[in-house]
């Protein structure tokens, strides 16, 4: 609840193991704060959940452990270079730093990695923000509104993501009100006013 | 691994600073204004201002601890930092220790700094007592730091934001910028004799205010 309103509300949702879901629906309709309450970047004021076998209230830190959220909110610092951005997320989950290179590559950001950050523009952070996800290779990856803002070789970089999500038996939910390409979900759910009201639907 | 993360949390801050100079080109200007403002309003009286020179100086210090904090934070919050660590799977002590040392570092080279101005304009004879000054700076700071990264962090997540910084930090920070203010002085007139007192309330609330911002972090950094 934010301000006596409730964002998200009797929300009853299971999604299965490397499953991925398209959690489509209006501006509004609660699906960053569904994303973000499974995240534990916010803790619901009532009930509860559980995210990868763990708790959502008491379990808090497996849960971080396993998964990664990737929204607008790029989470990059814009006086570190795109190498420096991806070596301190190296360490800040206790990965192996020479990975940076390679994963720059990956998302076509190899030919920048010594540019400050601040001087990307917002698909190219999107892009950085990518790469830490993929070097991170989570359980359970979290993507509010990934083709914002995003040109056509960004847009293959999240829809190979996605492949190599569902290869690589990691668990996606994508939050958007853009459909992705239909063989990369397999499931579709449709939230209004902070409820989900088709949660079994068939992707198209 | 919480060391390896508190040193990569300092290098980050300080290789942040390096490139954005904020402390450089906001907070040294800051703490000379308010340095000189001091000095038109007091008057010429060179014995006046010799006096109180130790309390101007930690007075810049402090203002310039609570600026450099409450920037420091911002960083964080520009795109979603400060939730990424929040998300991360580390030790939240170990983020704030991180933080206060790279505060530490950048607040010992704006005293050192500031000192020398001081010196200059008010007659502070800082060279007397280099190594227990030396102290004084370390342990005056550490105090300073220690509290502003764990305070500075509300001037971000709260409502009120940066109002509520100096709010909260000044009446806990007082000791210590009263120890220190009096270490000072006395080390700059030559007398070592109640030294050690002034300096151990300083170990005192350098102690205290680290120990508190390792366990209180990582809950002030909750929702």
């Amino acid at each position: 609840m934010f301000d006596g309103l409730a964002a998200v509300s009797q929300v009853s949702l299971e999604i299965a193991h490397e499953e991925t879901v398209w959690l489509r629906g209006w501006n509004g309709s609660g699906k960053t704060t569904l994303l973000r309450l499974i995240a534990t970047a916010i803790s619901p004021t009532f009930g509860g959940g559980s995210v990868l076998g763990f708790d959502l209230r008491t379990e808090r830190s497996a849960i971080r452990a396993r998964t990664d959220l990737l929204s607008h909110e790029t989470r990059l610092y814009g006086d570190l270079t795109a190498v420096e951005n991806l070596r301190f997320a190296c360490t800040l989950y206790d990965i192996d730093p020479r990975l940076a290179g390679p994963t720059l590559e990956r998302v076509g950001l190899d030919e920048v990695a010594a540019v400050r950050a601040d001087r990307f523009s917002q698909g190219m952070r999107q892009r950085l923000a990518l790469a830490r996800c993929l070097m991170r290779a989570p359980a359970l990856i979290l993507l509010d509104e990934p083709y914002a803002a995003l040109d056509v070789d960004a847009r293959v970089v999240v829809d190979e993501m996605l492949v190599t999500a569902r290869a690589g038996g990691q668990t996606v939910v994508v939050a958007s009100h853009e459909a992705p390409p239909a063989h990369l979900i397999d499931r579709e759910v449709t939230m209004d006013g902070g409820r989900v009201v088709t949660p079994t639907g068939v992707a198209p | 691994m919480s060391l390896r993360v508190a040193r990569a949390i300092a290098a980050k801050d300080l290789r942040m600073e390096m490139r954005g100079r904020s402390a450089v080109s906001t907070v040294l200007p800051f703490a000379v204004t308010m340095l000189l403002a001091f000095g038109f309003a007091l008057g010429p009286d060179r014995l006046l201002l010799a006096q109180i020179a130790p309390a101007l100086l930690w007075l810049a210090a402090l203002f310039a601890s609570v600026e450099l904090c409450h920037r420091s934070y911002q960083h964080e919050g520009a795109n979603g930092a400060l939730e990424g660590l929040l998300l991360s799977p580390v030790d939240k002590g170990a983020v704030y220790l991180g933080k206060a040392a790279a505060a530490f570092v950048q607040l010992i080279v704006l005293l050192v700094v500031t000192a020398g101005i001081v010196g200059v304009l008010f007659g502070l004879p800082v060279g007397r007592a280099p190594a227990l000054l030396l102290l004084t700076a370390v342990l005056g700071i550490a105090g300073l730091s220690t509290l502003g990264s764990l305070l500075g962090l509300l001037s971000v997540r709260s409502r009120t934001r940066q109002a509520a910084l100096p709010v909260l930090v000044l009446p806990l920070v007082s000791p210590v910028i009263i120890a220190a203010t009096r270490a000072t002085a006395d080390l700059t007139q030559g007398t070592t004799a109640g030294i050690s007192g002034w300096l151990s309330l300083l170990v005192a609330f350098d102690a205290a205010f680290l120990a508190a911002g390792y366990v209180v972090f990582g809950h002030l950094l909750e929702d």
